[in-house]
């Protein structure tokens, strides 16, 4: 799928957030050809190919907004999943 | 004047020289939510913007900053476009007096056209989704009605809820919906995930604009929001039931996707640029399973654009959060002359009111952190006095430039709850709040030197309406 993703010729398509290799492709552009829409399958995060480098490329995705699979892992619970009523 | 479907709103938007063409090919990104983002910047007579041009799709209409004027939320409530924000206000704050309005069930809902179920339910088919800031996990869907019913108490009409929450799009029928946990769904959820049941919703896209109005006014939890439409619409609120849930959804939305919120089961979502105009962090949340979709011939998508304020969500969430706290502090305290909780969701609270004898500003600022919407949002609580308009920040900064004395006027409560969404807090959920005094001591509370306030002339009102003809006419 890399050949077919704009500006990312030569490297294999890493997820931009948490640079996972598995990528699954959620929706092609009605008009063939223009863009697909890609989703990592770790991080869930979700992108357009047509979209700037600094959404679609590990190389110019902000530090900021990059994730670990420690992030994911630890991440927060919201809200909490309650107990289970116990069936008296 | 009521409109029953976006697409009559859309119309009278344009009438009014309140809907702007965006004729020319655009990017889905960033050119859809840069412009958004832009909009509320051209002022209080912004207009909403449609897209129907937008690059690899063939059959997309996009309308945005819908809300996102006051002379927009003026004409979304029937008043003349140029009517102002502390009359906006009051003219809700008469309208809710009329609370409750039943719905009234209506036949053929024009969503009823097109469907899609089950496994051939493919969410990107039906609308143009694109993504609105730069650090979002992905596309969301942020101004769709939720419809959910209390699970252990379905046939009560009143703890049925309405109400915008975020939504991520995950895949072709996968969702995830964020649950603050002070709103009305995260107390449906729990009840769900406790009997270790799914949570039917129904979430319906491309509303009347009333129905956005309400979906985001913070009632209380047993107040049903489709009444309140009735009451600002002057009309019953069309409804429909949604066909595989039996929800009551609006009659007049262009989509409605119906499914379940999967009990027990949290999954990684966002970031998300929020109301606060700040990212929240990627956290573990509910995700939805959708089972249909049913969609107007040509569905708009509407879709709101958020980030650092104002933008068009800040303007769909002032009045109607300035209107319930109004309406809650004057049940015990009817000297309130005025609430303005338009920053921010209600972050920081402005009250005008006036003093029964000293020290009762104070205790007016209290009750604003204890109201429901105080309990998850007021951090800040600015007392003015009776003759200051809350509305009027140049007013408010005086009150604060004279009458505050911090040696007194300042009250700091440790360790209040507040949404885990606020940025200021030292841990997610929990921070400081504060009531400032900045009305003018009485006795016996003897502080400060005030002697005698200037007040306008008693002539300059009239003064006033007759430089505006002048003007009118120059
Ligand atoms: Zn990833």
């Amino acid at each position: 799928m890399s050949e077919k993703t704009p500006g990312n010729t030569s490297e294999k398509t890493v997820c931009p957030r948490c640079a996972h290799p598995a990528i699954a492709r959620l929706f092609t552009s009605p008009v063939p050809g223009v863009w697909d829409v890609l989703q990592c399958e770790q991080c869930l995060y979700c992108w357009r190919t047509s979209e700037p480098a600094r959404r679609t490329s590990r190389a110019a995705y902000p530090d900021g907004f990059k994730l670990t699979a420690e992030d994911i892992r630890d991440a927060p619970e919201v809200p909490a999943v309650p107990p289970l009523r116990d069936a008296r | 004047m009521a409109y029953d479907d976006l697409r009559s709103f859309l119309d009278a938007l344009e009438r009014e020289g309140q809907l702007l063409r965006v004729t020319d090919e655009v990017m889905p990104e960033p050119d859809l939510a840069a412009a958004a983002n832009a909009a509320p910047r051209l002022g209080d007579t912004a207009p909403a913007l449609y897209f129907d041009n937008v690059t690899g799709f063939t059959d997309a209409r996009v309308a945005m900053n819908v809300h996102g004027s006051w002379a927009n939320h003026a004409l979304a409530l029937g008043l003349p476009k140029d009517t102002p924000v502390k009359r906006q206000v009051e003219e809700f704050i008469r309208r809710w007096n009329d609370f409750p309005v039943a719905p009234e069930w209506r036949e053929d809902p024009p969503w009823a056209e097109n469907t899609m179920d089950g496994d051939e339910v493919d969410i990107f088919r039906v609308l143009p989704l694109f993504r609105l800031n730069d650090g979002d996990g992905g596309f969301y869907i942020d101004k769709a009605a939720v419809v959910s019913k209390d699970p252990e108490d379905p046939e009560h009409s009143g703890k049925q809820n309405v109400g915008i929450y975020r939504i991520e799009v995950k895949g072709g029928r996968k969702l995830a919906l964020q649950p603050v946990p002070m709103h009305d769904i995260a107390q449906h959820l729990h009840k769900a995930e406790r009997a270790g049941e799914d949570l039917p919703v129904a979430i319906t896209l491309g509303n009347d604009p009333v129905i956005s109005i309400v979906a985001s006014t913070p009632m209380k939890y047993d107040e049903n929001e489709y009444e309140l439409a009735g009451a600002l619409r002057g009309a019953p609120a069309p409804v429909a039931p949604a066909p595989l849930t039996g929800l009551p959804v609006p009659w007049g939305a262009e989509v409605v996707i119906e499914g379940v919120i999967e009990g027990r089961k949290r999954e990684i979502e966002g970031p998300f640029g929020e109301f606060t105009g700040h990212y929240s962090g990627g956290r573990s949340m509910p995700v939805i399973r959708v089972d249909k979709i049913s969609y107007r011939t040509r569905p708009v998508f509407e879709h709101l654009y958020l980030g650092m304020p104002w933008t068009e969500v800040d303007y769909l969430i002032a009045a109607n959060t300035c209107v319930p706290l109004y309406r809650q502090l004057t049940e015990e305290f009817p000297e309130v002359r005025a609430v303005n909780a338009m920053y921010t969701h209600g972050l920081v609270v402005i009250v005008s009111t006036a003093k029964r004898y000293g020290g009762f500003a104070k205790a007016v600022g209290l009750r604003v952190l204890t109201t429901p919407h105080g309990l998850g949002y007021a951090t800040t609580v600015i007392v003015v006095d009776e003759d200051v308009d809350p509305f009027d920040l140049p007013q408010v900064m005086w009150a604060l430039s004279t009458k505050m004395n911090p040696s007194g006027d300042l009250i700091r409560i440790p360790n209040l709850s507040v949404l885990e969404l606020a940025p200021q807090a030292q841990h997610p959920g929990i921070t400081d709040k504060l009531v400032i005094d900045a009305t003018t001591p009485v006795a016996p509370d003897h502080r400060g030197n005030y002697g005698n306030q200037v007040r306008d002339l008693p002539e300059a009102a009239a003064w006033l309406d007759r430089l505006r003809r002048l003007a009118a006419h120059r």
